[in-house]
């Protein structure tokens, strides 16, 4: 694992999000921090017979109110997302159509499946109505589309590629982003994540693992029996420091902090070890200890094992004190778990908490688990100081990975 | 629960057999006190029970909740039961 000695300082320029709160990183933290669960009845095109009924769906999304008619045919849902989220970020940023443009800027965006709709779309069309494939099938389907899509959109020229790690997809895009940037392999990047995953075929998918809770997702308390799904996107601007400073643009915070592990034991479950020194890693990285931490976005799914091996994780890492009083909360109950996506929305929360100091609630939370004997800010946001927060993707594979952002000071 | 004994104890046995199968253990192993860990049950062999389960009586048991406080077959089987006999009340 790589050290952040010597490396250049990167910054956040600017953030994108799409959601089941909407478009926007704006509404998303509002109902983050609120504790509006965006959960709802799931809205299907195709009949469904599953018996899960809810996730956090992108309800009532036109991408032609979003992309020009040019664009779109190469456009599914997760590029879609992509571009959106992107626009939003490249703006808040402050650099323009053209600002991004050429071979010092990388493209790299996360995602657990790819095309999921265009896949599901194509095969039903195949198997059950005996239908040609549409021709744009393949370039809409590969995982690379979204980073090729909006490589082409800003003219980047620089390392431009999918990560995929299911639910640590994101949070790995933005950590290689990161590690590119201090070591002088780009001076710009778009990272972040996107999935569009609540279709027929993905839900039924997930329903047969038995993780998807059939009520609510009630992360690290007393009575979750697991997870709701999610989708959308989320977006980021990383630039050197120097490159942020150089422009005169004041960045959203500074992104101290990577670790990355695998736990190479069990598909499905985590592993104390795997997750434990991801976390510790990504301290390291920043150049932090575990009382720099005002706050941990969780990846807090509500599965029963997730919940318990994070909880211990960060007790091991943070010490029985610290790691009992630090705020850890996880948002998956208001935007679902958006699984290659996911690492964003919750960066992009852990950003805005950290400049409004308010720490984000675990809502549906009942009572505390003693296995989960951690603070998981139960249903109340909470004013706090936060200087620089944590946040926790562990996927299946036992892929983990840990993101640190500080408050931005020159 | 309204069930007569003898129902319980078939469901129990189906249960069993279920276990068995797709666990891939030795049916006479599957006794009421034997330990979870002692029948090397990983999680994806609970998924695949759980999976047939749901195609034998129609029922969606999530993996969570009180199958995880389970440490031995008695109190799977019993999670398992209490699943199963609830939603045949509520059909």
């Amino acid at each position: 694992m790589m050290r952040a000695s010597g490396g250049r300082r990167v910054v956040i320029s600017g953030m994108g999000a799409v959601s089941a709160a909407g478009l926007g990183a704006e509404p998303l933290w509002q109902a983050a921090r609120d504790g509006k669960s965006q959960v709802r009845e799931l809205k299907l095109k195709r009949a469904y017979d599953g018996r899960i009924k809810i996730a956090a769906q992108v309800q009532d999304f036109d991408p032609a109110e979003h992309i020009e008619a040019s664009l779109l045919p190469f456009c599914e849902p997760f590029s879609e997302f992509s571009v959106v989220a992107a626009d939003e970020a490249v703006a808040q940023a402050g650099l323009g159509d053209k600002g991004l443009a050429g071979p010092r800027t990388a493209v790299i965006v996360g995602t657990g499946i790819g095309g999921m709709t265009t896949i599901d779309n194509g095969l039903y069309g195949y198997y059950r109505e005996a239908t040609r494939f549409d021709p744009l099938t393949v370039p809409r389907l590969i995982p690379s589309a979204a980073p090729t899509t909006l490589g082409m959109r800003y003219s980047c020229l620089g390392p431009t590629f999918a990560v995929s790690s299911a639910c640590s997809s994101a949070t790995q895009s933005i950590g290689i982003g990161l590690q590119m940037l201090r070591f002088g392999l780009a001076d710009r990047a778009i990272v972040g994540g996107a999935e569009a995953c609540v279709i027929n075929g993905t839900i039924r998918a997930w329903e047969s693992l038995r993780v998807l809770t059939p009520e609510l997702c009630r992360p690290f308390s007393k009575g979750r029996n697991g997870m709701t799904l999610g989708e959308g996107a989320a977006i980021f601007i990383l630039e050197t420091l120097d490159s942020a400073l150089t422009r005169g643009h004041r960045p959203l915070c500074e992104l101290v902090g990577y670790g990355t592990t695998s736990d190479a034991k069990d598909p499905v479950r985590p592993d104390l070890h795997g997750v434990k020194t991801s976390i510790a890693l990504a301290l390291e990285d920043a150049g932090m200890t575990p009382a720099d931490i005002d706050y941990i976005n969780a990846h807090g799914t509500a599965t029963h094992a997730n919940d318990i091996t994070e909880s211990e994780a960060i007790l091991a890492v943070f010490g029985d004190e610290l790691g009992r009083k630090v705020p850890v909360s996880s948002t998956k109950p208001v935007h679902g778990h958006a699984l290659g996506a996911s690492g964003g929305l919750e960066l992009a929360i852990a950003i805005r908490a950290i400049q409004e100091q308010i720490v984000p609630p675990t809502i549906n939370f009942r009572e505390a688990d003693p296995r989960c004997p951690i603070d998981a800010v139960p249903n109340e946001a909470r004013q706090t100081k936060v200087r620089a927060a944590m946040s926790n993707s562990f996927a299946f594979g036992g892929i983990n990975a840990v993101l640190v952002v500080k408050a931005f000071e020159p | 629960m309204t069930e007569a004994p003898q129902d319980k104890a078939q469901l129990v046995e189906e249960i069993i057999e279920v276990i068995a199968a797709e666990g891939m253990i030795d049916r006479a192993k599957v006794t009421p006190d034997a330990t979870i860990e002692s029948l090397d049950l990983k999680s994806v062999d609970i998924v695949m029970i759980l999976t047939a389960l749901e195609e034998k009586f129609n029922v969606y048991i999530p993996m969570d909740g009180s199958l995880q406080e389970a440490k031995d077959v008695k109190t799977l089987i019993e999670a398992l039961a209490e699943h199963i006999t609830k939603e045949r009340e509520k059909s």
